[in-house]
């Protein structure tokens, strides 16, 4: 049984937590989200799959062109991912729902970045490259960037992807929220101004949430009765609305706390006497020793789950 | 003086003979040729000979076809109307019934197509034209204006139907968060209603046309390309239409050709063996 490098990290914390509960009280975590965030709302009972956010999306970042045109819809055909060439995907999904003419009725679902409002990624970057904007935005900053990819595993959404292709200058690669486009020239992100059925809504995050309740409330048998976003990890930029239970449609079910609550917790904690980091790395050490040799091997069965 | 006039003329009749020769008689040979092959040759000799004629003679046909009330149309799509920000919420079924009890029907109608080419929308973007749409058709066929127009201005001397750009203008407005822009507007009426009554395109391409880029730049060929020539520049940008082509009926057809003079019943004829365009 070897340790993979998530239990790895799993252990490490419960030590910490136990160091930490045992010496001093954890200072009080604070959301650092920004009051006058924007976001949007992905309406998926209005997508209809036609790709156009995608391709937006590519040429706004001027992205690598497709391997195959954005409008070969055949690529609905299997799941995809966002990653280093392609910040936004949409996948399509049969809940088991038919219409009048007995055909399955397809959902389909945009991913990207969710821009969360307190984001992981943000909070395990040790060098602040990635950081919460007052738009909403979570922005990368590439000239920081030391390429440890702890963004990569913090996110609970799986989605930073990295330049592995890229020798010379790698970067993290995900949805930016346009934030060039929308913070200094005042435009639409790429996919909202494109999507030909709104299916996108951008606009300051209350307003959002009040439009989708909105919806909800005056098509209560169009939509589920949840506003994906709104609470899960802490709430996000991006949310969803969504006509079957999104666990049907490839969402993670998370908790409503941030996810860097705990971590940031535990690291202030440590840190806040200077003995700490001393036991720390003491025992730092001593797992890796006793470990020594198989972490290695686990570490590539972790990049290909990623 | 002397020895300049002749050097001049001969080159004029240089010229002249270059003209002659080359492109007015070869051209005819070649017309003569085809017609006396039965349209084998066509589109080898159409291009090597008279590329520029063939293209011209089909392009303007294309364009200068326009409905009689195209221009009218025009004008009336690029119209922005002053937005209506309080409008009256009634029901369906009860507006359908007012308007009837007004005697307001399809009749009423004074176009018979509208130009859909808003400004409003073209302030975004522009990737596709404008879709005519048959407006009274839709409205005979459906007989229901309320199914598409579904408030009207809260104001109850303002006109009863209102454009739908009258309501739907620019997307995510602060204002009105609530309502969807204009382009939304259109596309979740259009595809909604084409399929649920399973009938009507559901596509970008059932409704607009595509607006190509224009390829006079894009295309780099030489002054007199060869046909094979044309086929390659064409395959630069547009790989995998070529594939495609490759594996269709038009390419793979092997057989008889009744309606070509000498080809009724060579059954071996087709792109992929005798003919003689198969580049
Ligand atoms: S552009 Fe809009 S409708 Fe089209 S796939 Fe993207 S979100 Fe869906
Ligand atoms: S979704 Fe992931 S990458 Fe995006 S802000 Fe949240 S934690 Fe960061
Ligand atoms: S917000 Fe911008 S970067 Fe993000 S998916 Fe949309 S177009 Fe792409």
């Amino acid at each position: 049984m070897g340790i993979s490098r998530r239990n790895f990290f799993k252990i490490l914390s419960v030590a910490g937590a136990a160091t930490a509960t045992a010496r001093t009280p954890a200072r009080a975590w604070e959301s650092q989200a920004p009051s006058e965030a924007y976001g949007c709302i992905v309406d998926l009972t209005r997508c209809i799959g036609c790709r156009k956010c995608e391709q937006a999306c590519n040429e706004v970042n001027k992205l690598p062109p497709p391997d195959r045109s954005f409008e070969d819809l055949t690529v609905l055909d299997r799941k995809r991912r966002p990653d280093e060439k392609t910040f936004t995907v949409v996948n399509r999904y049969y809940s088991g729902r038919i219409d009048e003419r007995d055909q399955l009725i397809p959902t389909f679902v945009k991913l990207q970045c969710m821009h969360c409002q307190d984001p992981a990624c943000a909070s395990a970057c040790i060098v602040g490259a990635l950081s919460k904007q007052e738009n909403g935005a979570v922005n990368y900053d590439v000239s920081k960037c030391i390429g440890c990819r702890y963004c990569m595993v913090a996110c609970p959404f799986e989605i930073p992807a990295y330049e592995y292709h890229d020798p010379i200058t790698p970067r993290v690669m995900k949805c930016t929220f346009c934030y060039e486009r929308v913070a200094n020239e005042g435009k639409l992100p790429g996919c909202a101004e494109i999507c030909p059925v709104e299916a996108i809504t951008f606009g300051r995050r209350d307003t959002l949430l009040k439009v989708a309740r909105d919806r909800i409330k005056e098509n209560p048998g169009r939509y589920v009765d949840h506003i994906y976003g709104e609470h899960e990890a802490g709430g996000t930029s991006w949310m969803y609305l969504s006509a079957q239970p999104f666990e049907k449609l490839g969402f993670v079910t998370l908790p409503d706390h941030p996810m860097p609550r705990l971590a940031e917790t535990i690291q202030h904690s440590l840190y806040s006497y200077l003995w700490s980091p001393i036991v720390l790395f003491g025992m730092l050490s001593g797992i890796m020793w006793a470990f020594r040799g198989k972490g290695e091997r686990q570490e590539d069965h972790e990049g290909g789950n990623l | 003086m002397i020895p300049k006039v002749p050097a001049w003329n001969r080159l004029r009749r240089r010229l002249t003979l270059t003209n002659l020769n080359s492109a007015v008689p070869l051209g005819l040979v070649f017309m003569a040729l085809t017609v006396g092959m039965g349209i084998q040759l066509p589109a080898r000799a159409m291009a090597a000979a008279a590329p520029p004629e063939a293209e011209t003679a089909k392009a303007p046909e294309a364009a200068a076809w326009s409905a009689p009330d195209q221009v009218d149309a025009q004008k009336r799509a690029q119209e922005v109307v002053p937005f209506v920000a309080e409008v009256r919420d009634e029901c369906k079924l009860c507006r359908q019934q007012r308007l009837r009890d007004e005697g307001l029907g399809v009749k009423d109608q004074s176009h018979s197509y509208l130009l859909l080419d808003s400004p409003i929308i073209k302030r975004t973007e522009d990737r596709y034209g404008p879709v005519r749409f048959m407006h009274s058709k839709h409205a005979t066929i459906t007989q229901d204006c309320a199914l598409c127009h579904h408030f009207r201005p809260a104001d109850e001397s303002a006109s009863e139907t209102v454009r739908c750009s009258a309501c739907h203008q620019d997307a995510f407005r602060q204002d009105h968060p609530e309502r969807i822009g204009l382009k939304a507007a259109y596309h979740q009426q259009c595809i909604a209603c084409h399929e649920e009554m399973a009938k009507g395109p559901v596509g970008c391409i059932g409704c607009h046309q595509k607006n190509a880029p224009d390829h006079k730049d894009l295309v780099q060929l030489p002054a007199n390309p060869e046909p094979s020539q044309v086929t390659s520049e064409c395959l630069r940008c547009h790989e995998s239409a070529g594939k495609d082509m490759l594996s269709s009926a038009h390419w793979l057809w092997k057989g008889p050709s009744p309606f070509t003079l000498d080809h009724r019943k060579a059954v071996h004829h087709g792109k992929a063996t005798t003919a003689v365009n198969n580049f």
